[in-house]
């Protein structure tokens, strides 16, 4: 029973890993339209350089700002320069998407070249802690950095979208771009501000991932798909949808690591993906719109 | 000065098919103008170049607003100068609610403003204060009609561009909105009307000018438009030849 | 073929081909021959990415599937011709399995979709012993060729012979009743379908064509390799493929092939380290799709028409 328990926890630390990394797709998603590829790349980015700064002495939360500062700006010059003038020309989906894979591959080649391929270890200060025993579960300190992480983004991310007129403003360009700005939005500001934002989401997922795995040019690459998963699962015009779709997903995954074994654990996310887009593509909790032909 | 000042303007559609040819209007402060036309005249092209959606357009010619130089100036900045623009689709938020696409007009405006504001649209159209939580694409057409009209004026526009406002509503929903749109004039707002119902229009209208393939072929008080043998036949299905 | 112009350019390809096969070094063979193999499933990719807009990202599944179909029915004993013919057609099968997803996503989702196809054959094979051979991978037995026929050559000659086959059937079903039936779905899917176009039907056409291109690309890149191993066929592939689509030129013949020297050549060009390739694929993909979206073919267009009259247009 206690493998099972040990399963379960496992299950939903990586689960809500993935969930952050959905929320960052979601809310890119439903505020720009944009599926972004590179989305995992910006986040290790960031990773990377906060753990040179941690190298050079700096504390973890100096570290981590430093990095994400990194990758809010590699965000948002990407978003200006690259995307923004596409979308002003008119480009679909498609073409955005295969630019957010550019990206994806240019940062991946940089990460290579500033930091060298050799994986290491992330010196996350809580990951010699011991760990918590409540009960038949015992839960690692990471574990509960993770669910803290995520239960603040899930409350900032509501705050802002729901409660406030920045994200109505986020919401509405969304929508339609042009009648936002036929009402005089700062659409391209904003639009802007959504790409900074899910950098911001990005990195501290990343930090998180590289505590619990190592740390390598690629370590982002499947928990990025992981996390499309979770957002397709969940629904991808829905942050809740993206928390339920990734903790759902890693559970599912450690029952199934458990039960059928690692090569099935492994596909299930792309299972998953294929499944979802067939059968409900508006996921669990979205609502059923443009994913469809 | 006028207001809206359009000098010349020429407008092509992928560097071809030319919409706009040598088109000239003015709008005076307060004023309401009116542009009648067949489909495909190059009525709706006209409002979005003057609104600053069309990319790189006009060609050539000249658009002042507000004794500012728009001519190519994004819709952003447009909208910033005080030119509202409310296109054939109403263009709503459709996934957010009344309330909310009230709310997003309602940008940058302090809180207290806000709610005056929204007191006074309420005034004009009561319906959307019932109807404030239901979402905007489950509205009646009249009353999305009324949504974008008041989402418009909630930003104190000093022109509205109003592309077909009566276009797909019953008779009396049309009238209604046209009463309204009395209304907002009297309260000072100028008008740049396009509209296929040109008996409303010119009902509405001061002035008024007919755009046919893309050229203005008649200009001139609506008084005088509406006595027009040809705007006559051709508009107002009048004088048909052995007709009524 | 069509008329003589044809017959005549395929003759000189082919004339041009034995020349140098017959005096260039055996590294430009094999050079040559790996752009051969990877220009069949660049042609794949864009009749089904860029003719048919299909966006799939998943293509190294496809690869892979013709691939390791490929082996195992040459280690069993099958001709070459035969395993290459079945291998393809497991492939165009599975592109019809995997075309269904496309008859209701569109854009990015599908893309995703086709991923997590991609993927999924990765995981699938790394995990099993048995369709991997294991630690030490698939061997696949040589090719029996003619005496005194080295290896490259051989291999030389039949890609490029099968490439000629695919790039002249590729312009024919484009310019068939079919294709352009593709090409007013990839442009506009509500018009095409009003006009009585089977949706449907183009669509998984395209697929099973396309998967059927790059099965026979794995399948030859299985005998030029001699021997696979799972890593060969991850995402890294499948994107390769479509940088070369969108490099090369989306729906265009002359692109397909540009677009395979491009993602055959660079990696040369980076002197063995690692990040110079997935720099270039990247800012390749960029610069395309900002400036120049007909990519190396549409290039390649303006200087032609440079040089021949004077203007870019």
């Amino acid at each position: 029973m206690s493998a099972l328990s040990d399963y379960v926890a496992a299950g939903l630390a990586s689960g809500s890993l993935y969930a952050l990394v959905a929320l960052g797709l979601v809310l890119l998603h439903r505020t720009t339209g944009v599926l972004h590829f590179g989305y995992g790349e910006v986040g290790a980015l960031g990773t990377f350089v906060a753990f040179r700064a941690m190298q050079s002495g700096w504390p973890l939360l100096v570290a981590a700002g430093i990095g994400t500062s990194a990758s809010v700006a590699v965000a948002v010059g990407f978003y200006l320069l690259v995307l923004h003038p596409a979308i002003r020309r008119g480009a679909r989906p498609a073409t955005l998407f295969i630019l957010t894979l550019g990206l994806a591959q240019v940062l991946q080649g940089v990460i290579v070249r500033c930091f060298g391929a050799e994986p290491e270890r992330f010196p996350l200060p809580l990951a010699d802690a011991p760990a918590l025993r409540a009960g038949p579960i015992v839960l690692h300190p990471i574990t509960l950095a993770i669910l803290a992480t995520l239960l603040f983004s899930c409350l900032g991310l509501f705050l802002l979208l729901e409660r406030s007129r920045l994200g109505l403003a986020l919401r509405a360009t969304a929508l339609n771009l042009e009648a936002a700005e036929a009402l005089g939005l700062p659409t391209r500001a904003l639009l802007a501000l959504a790409w900074g934002l899910s950098a911001v989401l990005a990195v501290p997922s990343g930090i998180l991932l590289a505590a619990t795995l190592l740390l390598d040019p690629f370590f982002m690459f499947e928990p990025m798909l992981k996390g499309f998963a979770a957002a397709i699962l969940g629904g991808l015009g829905s942050l809740p949808g993206a928390v339920v779709g990734g903790l759902l997903l890693g559970l599912t995954e450690g029952v199934v690591g458990a039960t059928l074994g690692l090569p099935f654990r492994n596909s299930l996310g792309f299972v998953v993906i294929v499944a979802v887009l067939l059968l409900r593509p508006q996921g669990l909790l979205g609502q059923p719109g443009k994913e469809r032909a | 000065m006028a207001l809206l000042e359009v000098t010349g303007i020429e407008t092509a559609y992928r560097d071809r098919l030319v919409a706009l040819h040598e088109v000239s209007l003015g709008v005076d402060e307060g004023e309401v103008l009116a542009v009648l036309g067949p489909n495909g005249a190059g009525k709706t092209t006209l409002l979005r170049s003057i609104a600053g959606l069309l990319r790189n357009q006009p060609r050539k010619g000249a658009i002042a607003f507000a004794g500012q130089d728009v001519t190519r100036a994004g819709a952003e900045r447009v909208a910033r100068l005080g030119c509202g623009y409310v296109p054939q689709d109403r263009a709503l938020f459709r996934e957010l609610s009344v309330a909310e696409n009230l709310e997003v007009a309602l940008w940058r405006r302090p809180r207290r403003e806000a709610a005056a504001d929204l007191h006074a649209v309420f005034r004009l159209f009561p319906v959307l204060e019932e109807r404030g939580s239901q979402q905007a694409d489950t509205l009646s057409g009249g009353e999305q009609q009324m949504l974008a009209l008041a989402r418009a004026l909630l930003r104190r526009p000093r022109l509205l561009l109003l592309d077909e406002p009566s276009l797909g509503l019953a008779p009396q929903v049309a009238r209604a909105v046209f009463e309204v749109l009395r209304e907002i004039a009297g309260q000072g707002t100028a008008i740049l009307l396009v509209e296929q119902n040109a008996g409303m229009a010119l009902g509405l209208a001061r002035r008024a000018l007919v755009l046919e393939a893309g050229r203005v072929v008649l200009e001139g008080s609506a008084h005088d438009l509406r006595r027009d043998d040809g705007v006559k036949r051709a508009y107002l299905g009048l004088g048909a030849p052995g007709g009524p | 073929m069509r008329d003589a112009s044809d017959v005549i350019r395929v003759l000189g390809v082919l004339v041009c081909g034995l020349v140098l096969a017959a005096l260039a070094p055996d590294a430009w063979l094999v050079r040559a021959s790996l752009i051969f193999i990877y220009a069949l499933a660049v042609l794949g990719q864009n009749l089904l990415m860029g003719y048919a807009g299909q966006l799939s990202f998943g293509q190294a599944g496809f690869l892979a599937t013709g691939a390791y179909v490929f082996a195992h029915l040459r280690s069993m004993g099958a001709p070459f011709l035969l395993a290459l013919a079945l291998a393809s057609s497991v492939a165009a099968l599975a592109g019809v399995l995997v075309g269904l997803p496309s008859l209701r996503l569109r854009g990015a989702y599908l893309a995703v979709a086709t991923l997590g196809f991609g993927m999924a054959v990765y995981h699938l094979l790394a995990g099993s012993d048995l369709l991997s051979g294991g630690r030490t991978g698939l061997a696949v037995p040589p090719l029996a060729l003619p005496s005194g026929m080295s290896r490259t050559v051989g291999l030389y000659g039949i890609a490029l012979v099968l490439l000629v086959l695919a790039t002249l059937g590729v312009r024919n079903i484009v310019s068939s009743y079919v294709g352009r039936a593709v090409v007013a779905v990839r442009d506009a899917d509500l018009a095409a379908a009003s006009l009585g176009v089977d949706l449907a039907r183009a669509k998984l056409t395209a697929f099973a064509v396309s998967s059927f291109l790059t099965g026979a690309s794995g399948a030859l890149l299985a005998q030029f390799l001699g021997h696979l191993e799972p890593q060969g066929f991850t995402m890294t592939e499948s994107v390769t493929l479509v940088v070369a689509v969108v490099v090369g030129g989306l729906a265009s013949i002359p692109g397909s092939l540009l677009g395979a020297v491009f993602v055959v050549l660079v990696p040369t060009l980076g002197s063995g380290t690692s990040w110079f390739v997935p720099v270039t694929y990247g800012l390749g993909l960029l610069l395309v799709l900002s400036f120049q979206p007909e990519g190396l073919a549409g290039l390649l267009r303006g200087l032609r028409n440079v040089l021949r009259d004077g203007s870019s247009r």
